[in-house]
């Protein structure tokens, strides 16, 4: 579907799905960092290093990459939190279906409201035209 | 062959041109002997390119053999040195030194005789495999806690947003969503709670912003009220100068007396706002519902003040910072003041207000003017967006529905200039407080007529539809037991300055805002109705109706009205009362009958027959007779005086 967005707003929702890829991106990609690390695979070869320091770097590594994991995952929280709020502040038909709706319920409530008055006033008028007969014919005023 | 054209053929140039003399001759060079030519050639080759070892080794047997001049002209054309050959040698020296330490170390290697060749062990690679399966454990077990305290995290707020029933910002800001128009700007979300969209053209903005609640004071609120709602994640903040409550005070003042006190939305006092301090922990639908109401009597009194400026009344309206005076009635003003209370400093800005909210208490409070002054606003909200129809789909503006009838209708320039008048609201809200007024003051009148009056009953009816401006009341006026007999019936339509009276006999008077006169149309209308009731009584009786006038022309002159009087007969036509009533004496009841008994024959009314005439008449002490009142007693009179003597 095809809607007219302003232009800000269609570059806010491409930058949300590039947020979303990217940091699926990034966690993957730091998975599977971590992975290699633990298969050993990389820096076999060329290594000039100690292998202790070695060990150390790739603990520290791995560290680095699980940090940047969560992180990731907690700015996915953080989008999908972004996402509702545009949703709610932009979702124009649903907004618009409450205020019908609240405008129908105000409606019928007004319109009990002006029967029941309506009924209060002729009983109380009813009343009152008694009562006034009944206070000028009496002699006690 | 005739005409064959000879064709001289020439070589190409074989040779470079070297020069080109001004004479045009040119000059080659002389070509390249078969040396050269080969030094030439051999200078492209590229000795060094070469990518397998048994080239090499070919090359290197090339070299060893014949290459002399090819290695000699390729270092000749990189290196122009003294000696075109010199490289060629040097590398030739290089190669020779190279095979002769190779020949020895295969001497060496051979011999064994002074040194022996050991194949050398590689360094130990695996050669602690445990050590770097334990330190990948490690990473990985840091890399997992490291994981798991994030996972850990997440968990334990979502946890605690369902466990502990805290409220979701989300379904929160979707509620305010559907209360109040939000958008977002940048980074915060921004509010508007202006009537602007309900058509209101009040300069001042009702902005304002949105944010989450720290979780703190979240748990802080719940912990203190368990039982209570739960807190809102919302944050909701108002401007300072919309915060706190405020409310119009209208009163009606009478000299320096307070008459009436209406509070507009004084309900909005006991609201929680007023409580300073008390502000952060007030639900943000009732603190934007404060902050509206505060804008809407802002907007109220701004055009309030402004329409008492423009308008020129007799006695100017007068503005004093928060507060319009108004003269309603001659000796009655309306006070219009702001009170805004906005939560810190709590000064009232309206001292008159408050003295009379303590002085008069809550009693006095009436809403009637307040409201309409909310409805009047309101009214003119509604007016600024709906225009009657047809108008222009895309303006706003059209014309109004009497002026679009003005045509069909003929309208002339008066009452089109008559259309383009409009009441402003405070013109109005005086109407309705003149109104108010007058209808007070006929209540009083006639309650205090009924008092007075006892004879003929007044009774007062007042009409249950009425508008702000018009009321209608009814009066009858009859007397205990004989209402079926006589009742004098008439309409007060109380105004907003004047009364309209439509009496019994179709007459209608227009009186004027001084309580006087409509006392005094009462009291006629109360000596008019004892004369016509009387007749009435009379004809039950059988009495016959002599004459009747309601404007005599005798006697003393009335401060009001004119006295009026009638003569009934009894039905055998010997007794006759005469009834006289003027309203400053009240009413007076004169018999007289026939044949007369104080009738002697005189010397000059000799003759009997003259007893017939009827004597003088006798005053009647009606207070003295019988009776529960004045038809009564007359009944009575009447009754007595129809029984054969």
């Amino acid at each position: 579907m095809h809607r007219n967005l302003p232009q800000n707003k269609e570059a806010l929702l491409k930058s949300y799905t590039t947020r979303l890829k990217e940091d699926i991106k990034s966690m993957l990609e730091n998975f599977e960092e971590i992975i290699k690390l633990a298969k050993g695979e990389r820096g076999e070869s060329e290594s000039q290093l100690n292998r202790m320091t070695q060990i150390e770097q790739d603990t520290f590594e791995m560290q680095v990459r699980a940090a940047n994991i969560v992180r990731a995952g907690e700015s996915l929280m953080k989008l999908v939190s972004d996402i509702k709020q545009y949703l709610i502040l932009n979702d124009f038909p649903s907004v618009n279906e409450a205020i019908t709706q609240n405008s129908k319920l105000f409606r019928t409530k007004q319109q009990e409201c002006d029967q029941k008055l309506m009924s209060l006033r002729d009983d109380i008028a009813a009343d009152l035209y008694d009562l006034e007969d009944e206070y000028f014919t009496s002699i006690y005023k | 062959m005739a005409n064959s054209v000879n064709i001289s053929i020439e070589a190409p140039i074989e040779n470079q041109i070297q020069e080109i003399t001004y004479d045009g001759q040119e000059i080659y060079q002389a070509p390249l002997s078969m040396s050269e030519n080969l030094a030439r050639l051999a200078q492209k080759i590229d000795f060094s390119k070469s990518d397998d070892e048994f080239c090499n080794v070919k090359k290197e047997g090339e070299t060893s053999s014949d290459p002399k001049p090819d290695e000699d002209n390729k270092d000749a054309g990189y290196q122009s040195n003294q000696w075109p050959w010199e490289s060629v040698r040097n590398k030739l020296r290089n190669a020779l030194t190279e095979v002769c330490v190779l020949a020895d170390v295969l001497n060496i290697a051979k011999e064994k005789r002074y040194m022996v060749l050991d194949p050398v062990q590689p360094e130990q690679v695996d050669n602690r495999p445990m050590v770097q399966v334990y330190g990948r454990k490690k990473a990985l077990g840091a890399a997992a806690a490291v994981l798991l305290a994030g996972v850990e995290r997440l968990r334990a707020s979502e946890n605690m947003r369902i466990n502990r029933n805290m409220p979701d910002f989300h379904i929160d800001l979707l509620r305010l969503r559907q209360n109040w128009r939000l958008k977002k700007v940048s980074n915060t979300i921004v509010g508007d709670l202006s009537y602007r969209t309900a058509g209101s053209k009040f300069s001042q903005t009702g902005v304002f912003e949105v944010t989450k609640a720290p979780e703190e004071q979240m748990m802080q609120a719940m912990s203190l009220n368990a039982a209570g709602p739960a807190p809102s994640a919302l944050r909701v903040t108002v401007p300072p100068e919309l915060q706190g409550v405020a409310f119009i005070s209208v009163l009606c003042q009478k000299e320096q007396e307070d008459v009436v006190t209406a509070t507009l939305s004084s309900s909005a006092l006991n609201c929680p706002g007023t409580l300073p301090g008390d502000g952060a922990e007030l639900h943000w639908q009732q603190k934007l519902e404060a902050a509206q109401n505060v804008l809407f009597c802002k907007e109220l009194f701004a055009r309030l003040a402004a329409e008492a400026v423009q308008l020129d009344a007799s006695i100017p309206h007068m503005v004093v910072g928060n507060q319009i005076m108004a003269t309603v009635l001659p000796g009655i003003q309306l006070l219009i003041g702001l009170c805004h209370n906005n939560g810190q400093n709590n000064t009232n800005t309206n001292p008159e207000g408050v003295k009379s909210d303590g002085a008069a208490g809550k009693s006095d409070h009436d809403h009637v003017l307040e409201h309409s002054l909310h409805q009047l606003l309101r009214a003119v909200h509604y007016a600024n967006t709906h225009h009657p129809f047809p108008h222009p789909a895309t303006g706003p503006l059209g014309p109004s529905k009497r002026r679009c009838l003005a045509g069909p209708m003929a309208a002339d320039r008066y009452e089109l200039l008559d259309m383009s008048k409009e009441q402003s609201l405070l013109e109005q809200i005086i109407q309705q407080a003149q109104h108010f007024f007058m209808r007070r003051r006929s209540e009083y009148v006639l309650d205090t007529i009924a008092k007075e009056v006892k004879d003929p009953l007044i009774v007062s009816h007042w009409n249950a539809l009425n508008s702000p401006t018009q009321s209608c009341v009814k009066i009858n006026i009859m007397a205990y037991g004989y209402d079926a007999v006589c009742r004098t019936s008439l309409v007060v339509h109380v105004g907003e300055k004047t009364l309209k009276c439509i009496c019994r006999d179709g007459k209608v008077r227009h009186l004027s805002y001084e309580l006087q006169e409509l006392r005094d149309l009462i009291y006629c209308q109360i000596y008019q109705h004892q004369m016509t009731a009387v007749q009435a009584v009379g004809r039950c009786m059988g009495w016959q109706l002599l004459a009747s006038s309601a404007h005599l022309g005798s006697g003393p002159v009335e401060p009001l009205g004119n006295a009026s009087s009638c003569l009934l007969a009894s039905p055998n036509g010997d007794r006759m009362i005469a009834i006289r009533c003027e309203p400053s004496v009240g009413i007076q009841v004169f018999i007289a009958q026939s044949p007369r008994k104080d009738f002697f024959s005189s010397e000059l009314v000799q003759d009997k027959k003259w007893e017939n005439l009827g004597g003088a008449f006798k005053e009647i002490k009606l207070e003295k007779m019988e009776g529960k009142n004045f038809l009564n007693k007359m009944e009575l009179l009447m009754a007595c005086l129809s029984s054969p003597s």
